[in-house]
């Protein structure tokens, strides 16, 4: 209940803090409460009198004008509201409970009510409010209340008299008596009827006030709060009491109420009530606010925006002193202390007995002591500990009087005052002074010495490893090249073509007499590899040469030279040994027997478009020439690898989508396209040496192929971006990879699959990379023009890693058009080289 | 399952913490984290991944070890700090409030920050200690030669803290004078280098080498922070005291040397100091304190002792040093209160009063450099610097201030040497020598004696004389090489035997070594530049081409005309066809040479190309720092080549 009321009350200030201080109560509970409040002040009025030499406060004023409709002679009513109401409540309750018992019905409760309410109203104005404060200010005894008791009457003394001892005295009667009061909720303690002797506190009924449901204003519906229109289709608008039906008063049609409205003449100033089913007229009041609540006004006429301000605490004669205390300073805050007194004493005793001798310098260390003794042990030595450098001696430059190789030219000395500070490598010029006598001051001591100390706290330390090894002791231990000999040194043989044109192919016959060479000119030349001299020609009228291969097979000679979109297989019948070129007629021409110049596919599977491949024989003219079969293939074959037993030979074409690998057979004069889909674009191709295994090299990476088992066997990550050219060790487990970007990388197959070795040494791309046959050799071909000669010796033992030595540099070709040798070719069974290059040349290297 | 790392909660992002990190962590303000950074030797890193050290971010940062902060956490002078800072609000709002006696007793309990701990924590060793001497001396150095206000309206220099610093060199160099340790000098454009030999932590001798600039007064440039420098120093002047202490105490003696009260009254800042016994101090006065009264008690009683142990100098010599002391004299100087302005800026004094009570020195005089000798010290050289050397070797000074003139006064005829900075001309020489036989030379001499350890021929010192280059003898191997330097000193070392055995034909000696040498390169050039001993032209030509008839008796013309018998003309034609003809052959061999070094070149760059890329990289940057100094020595070489050429070219002209 206490925590109710407050609540109520505080929600009471909110609402009149709104509303400002002119209420509009409902009429009729506004003169009851006026009655009820006459009637208590008449009990006051002595009271009120007894306390008038306390002074008018301008609570009382602003209550005047607050309660204006309440009543004029209201004035006193707060002056003590804390003692009246505590005391008329005690005192009515005394009677009310001796005399009517339990019947004291509304009046009662009602007049509670106008007493709380007032009790509430001063009390939450301000809580602690200024006639509280002079209250407690005058609170001496010469003004207390007792001293007035004498013109109170006997009654009213004798009922005092009960209240007190009825009621436990309050501790909180003082000053904040009534806040508490508010607080804990205003009950009346009443006699227990069920404990002897005891009390029992009695709160008074709450009223909730204006606008609630409880409020006293009669309300005819009977039916209750609910919404009517559930009744809307009925003849009744509810029930009463006794459960009959409440019929709907009788209403006209629209045309009766119509003309009821044009008749009325307050029609306008009638609304419908909708719970009471009749229009009600409303008041001139109602409408007034129905009007201000239009001009967005306060709906409260009484209500005064532009009140003057009333000065609580400022101006003349209203300040208030802090604290607001009242106690009286206490005794201690004039009388020394005891307790310090007697520890002052203690200390006074200590000094005259010379415990303590006040101000003795203290104890200090000596400035300077023994720091260091000979058991010192330095720190152990710490990665993250890092002294700063010692400066650097000074040397010669820096003599007052070096030799003379020391001053600068006037050059120099132009430089060093050019650079900047930060760049020049010693901080002063040299200067050579005659005589010690003549040297002045140097001028930027203190700055060098506050460069120095900034260094010291500012600059980073890292630390940074001086090797201190000799440059040579770097370069690898390998044997010297002499020891490795034979390999080819010098260009012996040139074997020069007609009008410069690239020789883009070369190749040497496997019995070591011929080199063929394909040039842009679109003929395949045959020289004699001893003395350079061109022994036949083929010319195949069908752009440049790509290619020219020697199948490796010894017993036969034939040749296969690359065009665009044909491959040609030719034998140069004339030069060779009849038993030779009987040999690799038959082997040729075989097939022509049986399938009369027609094209076959092999027995791969078909794929799509290999109808465009064809085996066509020449014409008779050609035949005798020597061109035995023509391929007829899609796209430009760029490179010819032979199968070492010369009977299938690969065929590579960028440009001719997924039948760019080819194998052919030349005793069926077969195709087949081995692989379905390609992994990308294959740059060349390589049989195993030994096993049915085939290379394929796209531009990053080199994959192996089981031809036999159609399955990928590895994966070779090259580490380069464009592979130009590969070769496979005739051991068949290592392989070297050359590459447009410069690099060449030596794959060991049983190591790993990324590169053993990668090497850069050319300074431009690399054309060709050739294993030897037999030999330990290898060589690479540059666009820098060079070709470089290794050794190489593979191992056996798998633990060894392949030994590679830089053997020789062979300088000859010239660039043209940034292009320098373009096809490199070992002659078999000699330490010999045979290179082309965009120069039109092909040369013999000899060891 | 391993531990799942997680990132930036190890490696270098906890290594390391930027400074404001290292700010926040300790609550200060950057000045005194600057402070505590200069004075505990706390420096910045240089992650080797600044952005994995800064977390990501690749701001440009400073950072720190992320350890060094942390042990700053519990630094004493962190708690030092705060508590001046309390002090320095409490004076300041009493001094507001004008409570004087507060304020009085507040100054009194002054908290003072102490950095001996500091000195202990930085070098935990002596030896450490001494090998980090060398900033330390210079700064203190530099120091004791700056005004109060280095740069006016800027930080002052309190002059208390001058004179401490003077204090502190002067008593490094009475300690250096008193054990002969001084090693090298070096006069350089910047100043003049020292270098001592100190005993370390169990014996080991450590170098310390250090720089005074020339007595001029310094430039200061306006943006030199002197609170840094000045914290530097504080540290500074704490480790040298305590070095001091520690070199003193080991030489038996009392630290800090009393100052004799009444020299200082005389205006004498460093020669006031007297080397005291500990003994002896001890005896007076058990607290440490001596009082004026004890010194002079103790050096009469040193000097006695001194005089008694002296066996090398004779009768007359000990008068005259007695003499010495009764009229020692000092540089004038201004009077004191100006020289609170200008303590930076005096000169120094004489040493005679700094050893006049040193006892028997800890190494024995004889083997010292100068000890026969006697210097006079001319007016216009320095004697803060040439005192020092000299008395440092052994050798006694007279410096202008007792003897106006080298002929004045009684010790004229104990003056072995006069050093002088001017030009003068023989008959003066000879004048003001009247009879006595002194060798005059330019201060040069000293430092190259010191250098070399030995005594060097005055030839080319005297005054007036051009002087031979002054070189630094820290020059190291890698240096310019210089033939003549080297045949100097292999004819000095010779010498030196000869030397040994008469003490009194030194200077001659010298000097005829001198002109021996002189003829010797003379000699070797002449060597040098024909290559073989001298033909007559025709002849040469003749053993040029053997086999041509007309040269052949053009040369026989010439051997007649020249008189040279026909046997012996015969014999040199021989020698010189011969010479001629290995001549030749050297050259081939050269050209064979240079083709084979071609040859291996091109070998060596094949086997370069199987390196692997690192040490390529590692390889091409070790022969660029090779090709770069050989270049250097190169230029200085030809420059060298070309001087001389043109020198003897102006000779012969």
């Amino acid at each position: 209940m206490a925590s109710r009321n407050a609540t109520a009350s505080s929600s009471r200030v909110a609402s009149r803090a709104a509303a400002g201080p002119s209420r509009v109560p409902p009429s009729t509970k506004t003169k009851k409460r006026a009655v009820e409040e006459i009637s208590v002040e008449d009990d006051e009025d002595e009271f009120g009198a007894a306390g008038s030499g306390i002074d008018m406060s301008d609570d009382d004023e602003e209550e005047e004008q607050v309660e204006g409709e309440g009543g004029e002679d209201d004035q006193e009513e707060e002056e003590f509201p804390e003692f009246d109401s505590e005391l008329e409540d005690g005192e009515e309750d005394l009677v009310a409970g001796e005399g009517e018992d339990a019947s004291d019905g509304d009046d009662e409760s009602d007049s509670a009510y106008g007493e709380e309410e007032d009790d509430e109203e001063s009390g939450s104005e301000s809580g602690y409010n200024s006639s509280d404060i002079e209250a407690m200010y005058d609170s001496s005894p010469a003004t207390s209340p007792s001293s007035s008791h004498k013109e109170l009457s006997t009654d009213e003394k004798l009922s005092k008299m009960i209240a007190k001892h009825s009621v436990k005295p309050d501790e909180t009667l003082g000053s904040d008596a009534k806040i508490s009061g508010a607080k804990e909720g205003v009950g009346r303690l009443v006699p227990s009827k069920l404990v002897e002797g005891g009390y029992k506190r009695e709160y008074e009924e709450y009223e909730a006030g204006y606008g609630s449901e409880s409020s006293t204003e009669d309300n005819p519906n009977t039916v209750g709060n609910i919404p009517m229109e559930w009744y809307d289709d009925l003849p009744h608008i509810g029930y009463d009491v006794n459960g009959r039906k409440i019929f709907r008063p009788a209403q006209g049609d629209e045309l009766d109420k119509f003309l009821a409205n044009v008749e009325d003449p307050n029609a306008w100033m009638s609304a419908e009530d909708k719970l009471m089913q009749q229009s009600v007229q409303l008041t001139d009041k109602e409408l007034d606010i129905i009007r201000r609540l239009e001009r967005a006004e306060n709906p409260d006429a009484d209500y005064d925006p532009y009140q003057p301000t009333i000065e609580w605490f400022t101006g003349e004669g209203k300040e208030r002193v802090m604290p607001l205390s009242a106690a009286p300073e206490p005794k201690r805050r004039f009388v020394p202390s005891k307790w310090e007194h007697k520890k002052v004493m203690k200390i006074v005793k200590a000094i005259r007995e010379g415990r303590i001798i006040p101000n003795k310098p203290s104890a200090a260390k000596p400035t300077v002591y023994a720091i260091w003794s000979d058991a010192d042990q330095a720190n152990a030595p710490h990665a993250m500990y890092m002294p700063a450098p010692q400066l650097p001696p000074p040397k010669t430059a820096e003599s007052y009087n070096p030799p003379e190789e020391y001053l600068p030219t006037e050059q120099e000395k132009e430089e060093w005052e050019n650079m900047d500070k930060e760049d020049r490598k010693t901080d002063f010029l040299p200067q050579k002074y005659d005589a010690l006598r003549l040297v002045p001051g140097y001028k930027n001591l203190v700055q060098e010495k506050f460069e120095r100390c900034l260094d010291l706290y500012l600059a980073p330390r890292t630390r940074k490893v001086k090797l201190n090894i000799d440059p040579e002791s770097l370069i690898p231990k390998l044997p010297a090249p002499k020891e490795l000999k034979p390999f080819p040194i010098a260009c012996s043989v040139q074997y020069r073509h007609p009008g410069d044109t690239r020789v883009r192919a070369t190749s040497v016959s496997p019995d070591a007499t011929f080199v063929a060479s394909g040039s842009e000119d679109g003929v395949v030349r045959l020289w004699d590899l001893g003395n350079g001299r061109e022994v036949w020609r083929w010319d195949l009228k069908s752009g440049p040469i790509q290619y020219v291969e020697w199948s490796p097979y010894k017993d036969e000679a034939l040749l296969v030279a690359l065009v665009e979109g044909k491959v040609v297989v030719m034998s140069p019948l004339a030069l060779v040994a009849p038993t030779v070129a009987a040999a690799t007629l038959t082997h040729v021409n075989t097939a022509f027997a049986s399938s009369a110049a027609t094209t076959k596919m092999g027995a791969g599977k078909e794929v799509k478009g290999t109808e465009a491949i064809k085996w066509v024989r020449p014409s008779e003219k050609e035949r005798e020439r020597g061109v035995l079969v023509y391929v007829e293939v899609p796209g430009t074959p760029k490179q010819v690898a032979w199968h070492r037993k010369g009977d299938y030979f690969a065929t590579v074409a960028a440009d001719a989508s997924n039948k760019s690998v080819l194998i052919h057979q030349l005793s069926k004069h077969a195709t087949q396209s081995p692989f379905r889909k390609l992994p990308g674009a294959v740059q060349r191709v390589a049989f195993h040496p030994t096993k049915p295994h085939f290379f394929a090299a796209t531009q990053r990476y080199i994959r192996l192929y089981d031809l036999a088992g159609q399955t990928l066997l590895r994966t070779l990550q090259s580490g380069v971006k464009w592979i130009s050219s590969m070769d496979v060790h005739p051991g068949g487990d290592n392989l070297i990879v050359g590459s447009y970007d410069k690099k060449l990388a030596w794959f060991d197959m049983d190591l790993s699959a990324k590169p053993y070795k990668t090497l850069r040494y050319h300074t431009r791309a690399l054309r060709s990379v050739v294993y030897h046959p037999t030999l330990p050799l290898f060589a690479s071909a540059s666009d820098d023009g060079t070709i470089h000669i290794f050794h190489c010796t593979v191992y056996t033992d798998l633990m060894q890693n392949p030994l590679i030595v830089p053997l020789k540099i062979l300088r000859g070709h010239r660039i043209t058009d940034g292009i320098g040798v373009l096809d490199l070719r070992w002659v078999a069974g000699k330490p010999w080289l045979v290179s082309s290059g965009a120069d039109g040349e092909v040369r013999l290297w000899c060891s | 399952m391993a531990k799942i790392k997680r990132k930036g909660e190890s490696g270098a992002a906890k290594n390391y913490v930027t400074r404001n990190q290292a700010l926040k962590k300790l609550q200060i303000s950057l000045s005194d984290f600057r402070r505590l950074c200069i004075l505990k030797g706390i420096y910045p890193r240089e992650p080797l991944n600044k952005k994995r050290a800064n977390k990501g971010s690749s701001a440009p940062a400073t950072f720190y070890y992320h350890k060094d902060i942390q042990y700053l956490l519990h630094e004493p002078l962190l708690v030092k700090f705060r508590e001046h800072k309390a002090f320095a609000k409490k004076l300041a709002r009493a001094l507001g409030r004008g409570e004087w006696a507060l304020a009085k007793n507040l100054e009194e309990a002054k908290p003072v920050a102490r950095l001996d701990h500091l000195v202990k924590e930085r070098y935990p060793t002596f030896t450490l200690a001494l090998q980090d001497l060398q900033d330390p001396l210079n700064l203190v150095h530099l120091f004791s030669t700056l005004p109060t206000n280095p740069i006016p309206g800027k930080t002052l220099v309190p002059s208390a803290v001058i004179a401490e610093c003077s204090r502190l060199i002067s008593e490094w160099k009475v300690w250096a004078i008193r054990t002969h340790s001084l090693k090298k000098v070096f006069l350089g454009i910047k100043g003049v280098y020292y270098e001592c030999d100190v005993p370390g932590q169990g014996g080991e001798n450590v170098r310390v080498r250090w720089l005074e600039g020339y007595e001029f007064q310094q430039h200061v440039p306006t943006d030199v922070d002197f609170r840094i420098l000045l914290t530097f120093l504080d540290l500074y002047r704490t480790l040298i005291n305590f070095v001091l202490f520690k070199l003193y105490t080991e030489e038996n003696l009392v630290y800090p040397p009393p100052l004799d009260e009444e020299l200082d009254e005389r205006g004498e800042s460093v020669g006031a100091f007297r080397l005291v016994e500990k003994k002896a101090a001890e005896g007076v006065d058990g607290t440490g304190q001596v009082s004026k009264k004890a010194v002079r008690k103790a050096i009469k009683g040193i000097k006695a002792s001194g005089a008694d142990a002296d066996v090398e100098m004779g009768e007359d010599e000990d008068e005259a040093a007695q003499d010495e002391d009764a009229e020692e004299d000092f540089v004038e100087r201004p009077s004191k209160a100006d020289e609170v302005e200008d303590v930076a800026t005096a000169p120094l004094t004489t040493y005679n009063s700094l050893l006049a009570t040193s006892s028997t020195p800890s190494t024995s005089r004889q083997s010292l450099l100068f000890s026969p000798y006697t210097f006079y010290l001319s007016r216009e050289t320095s004697s803060r610097t040439w005192e020092f050397v000299i008395r440092a070797m052994g050798g006694k000074v007279i410096t202008s201030l007792s003897a106006p003139s080298p002929s004045d006064g009684a010790t004229a005829d104990s003056i072995t040497h006069v050093i002088i900075d001017r030009p003068m001309t023989a008959e003066r020489m000879r004048e003001m020598e009247s009879g006595r036989k002194w060798t005059w030379i330019q201060p040069q001499w000293i430092a190259d004696c010191v250098n070399r350890q030995k005594i060097i021929s005055s030839e080319g010192y005297g005054p007036g004389q051009l002087l031979p280059p002054h070189l630094s003898p820290w020059d190291g191997e890698g240096e310019v090489y210089r033939p003549w330097l080297e045949e100097e000193n292999k004819q000095a070392a010779e010498g030196a035997e000869a030397e040994e055995e008469e003490d009194d034909t030194i200077e001659r000696d010298a000097v005829d070594e001198d002109e021996s040498e002189d003829e010797e390169e003379e000699a070797d050039e002449d060597e040098t530049a024909a290559g073989e001993p001298s033909y007559p032209p025709a002849l040469l030509a003749s053993a040029l081409d053997p086999e041509n008839a007309s040269l052949l008796h053009a040369a026989e013309l010439e051997a007649e005309t020249n008189g040279t018998s026909h046997a012996d003309f015969r014999a040199q034609l021989k020698e010189a066809t011969k010479a001629n003809a290995s001549k030749v052959k050297s050259n081939a061999a050269g050209v064979a040479g240079t083709n084979k070094k071609k040859a291996n070149g091109g070998e060596e760059d094949l086997r370069k190309i199987m390196m692997s890329n690192k040490k390529a990289k590692l390889y091409e940057k070790m022969q660029y720092s090779n090709r770069e100094r050989a270049a250097e020595k190169e230029k200085l070489e030809k420059k060298r080549v070309a001087i001389e050429k043109r020198k003897r070219k102006e000779a012969r002209s």
